[in-house]
């Protein structure tokens, strides 16, 4: 078996037409349908138009149905472009899984732990910005506590910083972590919310930790914002 | 009674009610829009964004009222079922029985199938029953009793609240042979949801308008008096003034109107007090202007019972 290379894992990226086809139905028809009629996920959308060009999405993570929620929302020409960045160790675990991820969800799967890879994924990941693609990152790494965020990790940071010119648009998720738990495998409707914010863009040179930290503000303000929106104002009670 | 256009095959009484319809949404656009142009508001913006989405409502209702008995059916399962999902997650049913809450889902299209069916008994039997038992039951298999009282209280209740009131109107469609009565089922739906509309609409003018004296001031603090008597005085002569669209006499249908104004406030004040306990002011943000799906249906869902029995009692029983 030949090493792996980064440009042997970008050309397994890259989408043939028929799976182009395959994942619009897949994600703009068929899971927008299930999210609206079914799992009754509300979306509310960004004040700003969508950017035309590569994007980094990152959005907070709770279930499964997160990275399929946001695949809905990548506009239509993009949606083969648009890769979530996925756990090695979890979803390539068997072989139809690793197939799965790669012809059904179109993610990119990277190695958590640093003895087991030949490819750094910052590398990876960089190189297919650079080349177009954009990126869905769930910078928590982990499914972690139904309902609650943890600190973000530092690669969207490090992807940022490295590219001030693509956008890089927060998610906030609210209540998708109850259809489908983690370690459950039926789903059940229970609604939800998808927040999509404004993109934030960093000036070149912002640090690693800058940015980090930015992203995770900019998440937790949206979740705040959608907590007190529905909440009786104290006034109104005589 | 004649047909306003000929060739479409809806009979004569529908075609009227969705004319008249037609001229109330046409009249408050007209309306909203002009006070808008001239003296803009956050009040007229408020009627605005409820007439659009009374627009749609109307448009969807309407057309599923008129398709296919079996589209009704459905189009009233997928409103029971948007009520459950909406509710369930603000009633922090979430983790721990989610098997059950998938066993209420999966009651939504039994309970529709046999309304479909006209299998009457067992319909008004197998929620407050049957369900009644089986699910307190499926609580209790699960092993776990920490906090089961408040399950076992709230799915039963969900259920009898937004499925089974909701699923009387599919009843609606096997009602026996009525001499001299022509407007159908799809007359009689519509003249439900016309009579509950505009009791919100006019419960809500009257209360904007003379409102002064707060009916639940703990509850729901825009409710008032003078919106609670305007609207259920003036939904009882419309109720009249519509009767071409049901069995009833004159003075049976001011009863009957008379009866839906008061179910629809009751059921309005019910989900308020819910909502005040949950500390929400919206059940959701599915209907812009208006909020989620109970806080449009609570009216219709609490008065979808008392009509079907009081058109069954007035025009079967009463008639002989």
């Amino acid at each position: 078996m030949p090493a792996k290379s980064i440009d042997a894992e970008l050309f397994n990226a890259r989408v043939p037409s028929g799976r182009r086809w395959l994942l619009w139905f897949l994600y703009k028809v068929l899971w927008r349908t299930v999210f609206g009629l079914v799992i009754g996920l509300r979306y509310v959308w960004g004040k700003t138009p969508h950017p035309d060009g590569p994007v980094i999405y990152i959005a907070n993570h709770n279930s499964h149905l997160d990275a399929m929620s946001l695949m809905t929302i990548v506009p239509s020409h993009r949606i083969h472009l648009t890769h979530s960045v996925a756990a090695q160790d979890f979803f390539g675990r068997s072989g139809f899984r690793s197939w799965s991820m790669k012809n059904l969800v179109n993610a990119v799967l990277i190695s958590r732990s640093k003895e087991d890879r030949d490819v750094d994924p910052i590398e990876l990941l960089d190189a297919m910005l650079r080349q177009g693609h954009s990126l869905i990152l769930f910078p928590e790494g982990t499914r972690g506590v139904p309902g609650v965020m943890a600190d973000f990790k530092r690669g969207v940071g490090h992807l940022a910083s490295r590219h001030p010119d693509i956008p890089v648009i927060p998610v906030y998720l609210d209540g998708l972590y109850r259809n489908l738990p983690k370690g459950r495998t039926l789903i059940v409707p229970f609604g939800g919310t998808l927040v999509m914010g404004d993109p934030l863009s960093f000036p070149a040179g912002t640090s690693v930790d800058a940015i980090t930290e930015k992203a995770q503000s900019a998440i937790e303000s949206m979740a705040a914002d959608l907590k007190n929106e529905n909440k009786l104002p104290p006034t109104d009670s005589p | 009674m004649n047909k306003l256009i000929d060739a479409w095959g809806m009979n004569a009484e529908v075609q009227w009610v969705i004319f008249i319809i037609l001229c109330i949404l046409v009249f408050s656009s007209v309306a909203w829009n002009t006070w808008n142009f001239l003296k803009p508001g956050k009040l007229v913006k408020e009627l605005l964004v409820r007439t659009r989405s009374w627009w749609i409502m109307c448009a969807c209702f309407i057309v599923t009222t008129l398709a296919h008995p079996a589209v009704t059916h459905i189009g009233l399962a997928f409103l029971s079922f948007a009520l459950l999902r909406e509710m369930y997650p603000l009633l922090k049913l979430d983790q721990r029985e989610r098997n059950v809450v998938l066993l209420c889902y999966a009651v939504i299209p039994v309970q529709y199938t046999l309304a479909y069916l006209g299998m009457t008994t067992l319909f008004l039997a197998f929620i407050p029953v049957f369900m009644f038992v089986v699910i307190p039951f499926m609580l209790v298999i699960r092993g776990e009793t920490q906090g089961i009282v408040r399950s076992i209280g709230l799915m039963p209740y969900s259920l009898v609240a937004w499925v089974y009131g909701m699923s009387h109107l599919a009843l609606l469609f096997h009602l026996p042979e009525i001499p001299g009565f022509t407007a159908g089922p799809q007359g009689l739906l519509l003249y439900l949801i016309f009579l509950v509309g505009i009791n919100d609409v006019l419960q809500f003018g009257w209360g904007k308008t003379i409102g002064q004296r707060a009916v639940l001031p703990k509850v729901s603090p825009n409710k008032t008096w003078e919106g609670l008597i305007g609207g259920v005085l003036s939904v009882t002569l419309i109720a009249v003034a519509l009767r071409f669209l049901t069995p009833l006499e004159a003075w049976e249908a001011a009863f009957t109107g008379f009866c839906v104004a008061v179910a629809g406030f009751m059921g309005d004040a019910i989900a308020s007090g819910i909502k005040r306990d949950l500390g929400i002011k919206n059940s959701g943000n599915a209907i812009p202007g208006h909020g989620g799906y109970l806080d449009r249906l609570d009216g219709f869902s609490a008065a979808a019972a008392p009509f079907f029995h009081l058109i069954y009692f007035f025009g079967v029983t009463a008639a002989g």
